[in-house]
């Protein structure tokens, strides 16, 4: 693609029109709105404003509803943070250390992280979308079930380091949420699994009624159980921002959040949700004290945070370099074009420029304008904190149910959210983690399709998985980390559990 | 004061006259509408039926004098929200604009022996709004140039050729097996998530052949990327006038389109029937809805009630035949 100084000014010439600008702006606030109300996803959001756009013309259409999308994901982590309830399902993994964090008095820095990693990833990805974007979505197009389902499996080696705790009961989680997923017609059958007779549940049980009533129905039952009064924590002005350590130990997670989230946005199919457990884990196995996650790591609320923002653009490259959407969201983006008479395909970028740089121009504007919109917003809603739980958490469980009601207009994904608000409670008092049941939730429909879609296309022959190139590449990266693994058993170095282990005994 | 008196008793004066107007209106209730209509679209936002429902939608609103408000009750490929039009209460408020897969559900349903979610007699087809044929579409570099090279090799290598669908007893799933039967030829299927989850897949080389409406498959064929081999309906179609209909290659039983069409619950009062088939008539020629396909590529083929009726019936029959040689999926 011709990435010249002119495309660009022709870009920020299209964007710095009144009109178009105030979309953008508009875009932006209706996509934090959209990430902080629990249920009220990026897709529900875009979904709802469509019809609205018909009356504009394209390139505002496009700027307008893209704004939506990638101004969900910052807002998506303020509830996630302040409430461990995740705004959008993406934000699922800042629940964790986000809201561990708040209950130290830092949620004024775990924000202000979220907001800069956000911008930071958000940016950065708009960079490669603009250079990348043709050869990348080749090289996402080579993606087959094959490839896909080996990625799934080598992240799932990976994702064994997600949470703390028994090991155990984060396996018995994960099949859990494996069975819950496999709930709905069998895209490859027709056959209904376990739905009894409910001609709704046909489509299994969506991922945010799910994330909704585990993190968030849960907490509020039981906050309401509680006996003693939480405390509120008054933040100072100095609490607000994050420490020099706090920034210093940021710029890791963000950067690599960034890359892994970009890469995984593209794979067709793949769902933001996932990027962000890879990142967590990741930065997990990483770090140099993993038992500090969980209890308030910034770096399990930086990497996830800033690749789910990078997978959200990521996810625009096949989308714009072929006319070809790849998930639901970009499917919506795409027919906005379609009502205006635009077709994408190979060409678009040729023979749309102004809409095409337009919107690359809108996306550094709307990065920036979301960075000036959510850090001075840190210290409003940090204040949220000192509403009375009697008052805030009733209105959070509205908002909760219309959020989860509206995605579908579908009174069994509100019953779905009420079950799992009771499970995840349940569980909470068992010391289970939720997290990775919703992965489970999420990866059973993937993994199982890409494993059945694959043999399909082998009839039967296993060694597709390993003749194919990029498919072998990743088995091996398994095989290697399942082997480094087992290093322990043979060279008796403790491994970082023992280590935890060991000092709760000695505390 | 005094000012404060005459406002309170403006606010007053309105408030009585608003209410005069409700009381004019409520003994009209047999005018039908005098209230605000419902149209189901079973399938999300974006999808073509949304597309087409909306701007129908519109027009009719304008038409009826009462808002017609798009709900997109989607589910299960569509069976949710066709269901809920079948239990709607039939009084012309609750109204539906579906596709072609309105008719797969109960053959399906019949084949796997589980009741019945929907039958088509629940409803009362009002207008065909447009009908598109599929095309089949292969790689630019693939070796197959016309439909007989297609057909040559797929005998000699019987269910090794992978073509991608839409899913399961999707359209794109029947109308490609409908030809394979009247072809006599086996492929093999890769159900893929969706319409363009199948480009996709056709895209990266992970099948062999696909297929899809105008709207999906042009752009691409424009850029060069795919190489249509022939299409599934009974004319040319303006955009590819030189690719033959499978019809004109002898394959007399291969016909499929996806269509999208009005539907209200088959009870519905014929007076009620009358006004919706004559404002669907009506909306149909509308300049807003005509320049909302147009820009869309989407050709209006409207049909009133009893011509729909013969259209749908002859499709369903033909999907019908498809769906049992398919069978059920192993």
């Amino acid at each position: 693609m011709d990435v010249s100084f002119q495309n660009l000014v022709l870009g920020f010439a299209t964007v710095f029109t009144p009109a178009n600008l105030l979309y953008s702006l508009l875009g932006c606030l209706i996509g934090t709105m959209v990430g902080v109300l629990p249920g009220v996803g990026p897709l529900a959001g875009i979904s709802m404003l469509l019809p609205t756009t018909f009356g504009l013309n394209a390139t505002s259409a496009i700027i307008l509803l893209a704004g939506i999308y990638y101004g969900a994901m910052y807002g998506g982590s303020t509830t996630s943070i302040l409430m461990r309830i995740p705004g959008e399902a993406a934000s699922v993994m800042t629940c964790i250390d986000g809201y561990a964090m708040a209950r130290k008095g830092r949620a004024g820095p775990a924000l202000a992280i979220a907001a800069i990693g956000s911008y930071a990833a958000g940016t950065l990805s708009v960079v490669g979308l603009m250079f990348l974007a043709p050869p990348l979505a080749k090289f996402a197009l080579g993606f087959g079930p094959p490839e896909y389902c080996s990625l799934l499996v080598c992240g799932l080696v990976v994702l064994s380091y997600m949470t703390g705790g028994s090991i155990v009961k984060n396996l018995s989680m994960i099949a859990l949420g494996l069975m819950i997923g496999i709930i709905g017609i069998d895209q490859m059958s027709g056959y209904f699994r376990f739905s009894y007779g409910l001609v709704a549940l046909g489509d299994g049980v969506g991922v945010v009624p799910v994330a909704v009533g585990l993190f968030g129905i849960s907490e509020i039952l039981a906050t309401a159980g509680a006996p003693d009064r939480r405390e509120v924590i008054k933040p100072r002005f100095r609490d607000l921002l994050p420490s020099k350590r706090e920034l210093k130990d940021s710029v890791g997670p963000i950067s690599r959040g960034t890359i892994l989230g970009f890469l995984i946005g593209i794979i067709p199919g793949s769902a933001h949700i996932i990027s962000t457990f890879v990142s967590y884990a990741m930065e997990r196995r990483m770090s140099k004290h993993p038992e500090r996650f969980g209890e308030g790591a910034i770096e399990g609320v930086a990497g996830p945070e800033a690749a789910n923002n990078a997978a959200s653009e990521g996810a625009l490259v096949p989308l714009l370099a072929l006319g070809v959407p790849t998930g639901p969201i970009t499917a919506v983006l795409l027919a906005a074009l379609m009502v205006h008479g635009i077709s994408p395909g190979p060409l678009f970028i040729k023979e749309q420029p102004a809409v095409f740089w337009g919107l690359i121009a809108s996306m550094y504007l709307g990065n920036l304008v979301l960075l000036l919109l959510n850090l001075p917003l840190v210290s409003i809603f940090v204040n949220l904190l000192r509403v009375p739980y009697r008052i805030l958490y009733p209105a959070i469980l509205m908002f909760c149910v219309v959020g989860v009601y509206a995605v579908n207009s579908s009174m069994v994904d509100v019953g779905i959210m009420g079950v799992m608000g009771i499970l995840g409670y349940l569980l909470r008092k068992m010391d289970f983690e939720t997290a990775p049941l919703v992965l489970g939730v999420v990866l059973e429909p993937i993994i199982e399709y890409s494993f059945r879609q694959t043999l399909a296309m082998s009839d039967g022959a296993y060694s597709i998985f390993v003749l194919r190139p990029i498919s072998a590449v990743f088995l091996v990266v398994a095989l290697v980390m399942v082997l480094l693994g087992l290093k322990p058993l043979i060279k008796k170095t403790k491994d970082w559990r023992e280590r935890l282990t060991e000092a709760e005994r000695g505390a | 004061m005094r000012a404060k008196r005459v406002l309170l008793l403006a606010i007053a004066a309105v408030c009585i006259g608003t209410l005069g107007l409700f009381a004019g209106t409520a003994p009209a209730a047999d005018s039908y509408p005098n209230r605000p209509i419902q149209v189901i679209v079973p399938f999300p936002p974006g999808g073509v039926a949304d597309l087409v429902g909306r701007p129908f939608a519109a027009a009719l609103e304008k038409l009826l004098n009462q808002p017609v408000v798009i709900v997109n009750k989607t589910g299960a490929g569509g069976a949710v929200g066709h269901q809920a039009q079948a239990v709607a209460k039939p009084d012309g408020y609750t109204l539906m604009v579906a596709l072609s897969s309105i008719s797969f559900n109960p053959e399906v349903d019949s084949l796997f022996g589980r009741p019945f979610a929907y039958k088509l007699s629940d409803f009362a087809p009002i207008a065909l709004l447009s009908s598109d044929p599929t095309v089949l579409v292969v790689k630019t570099g693939s070796p197959w140039k016309t439909l007989a090279d297609f057909v040559a090799d797929a005998k000699k290598r019987s269910g090794e050729i992978k073509y991608s669908s839409s899913g399961v007893y999707g359209t794109l799933h029947v109308a490609m097996e409908m030809f394979a039967h009247d072809a006599g030829i086996k492929l093999r299927h890769i159900a893929t998530g969706g319409g363009g989850p199948a480009m996709v897949a056709l895209l990266g080389g992970h099948v062999d052949a696909s297929l899809g409406g105008p709207n999906v498959c042009i752009p691409q064929i424009k850029a060069g990327a795919i190489r249509p081999l022939a299409n599934w309906g009974d004319k040319r179609l303006t955009a590819l006038p030189d690719i033959p209909t499978f019809k004109e290659l002898g394959y007399k039983n291969t016909e499929f389109y996806i269509w999208s069409g009005f539907f209200a619950p088959a009870a519905t009062p014929p007076p009620v029937l009358k006004v919706l088939r004559e404002a669907a008539a009506k909306a149909v020629q509308t300049p807003e809805f005509k320049g909302a396909m147009e820009k869309m590529e989407t050709p209006i083929s409207y049909l009133d009630a009893p011509e729909f009726q013969k259209f749908w019936d002859n499709d369903a029959a033909r999907s019908f035949k498809a769906i049992r040689a398919i069978g059920k999926v192993q």
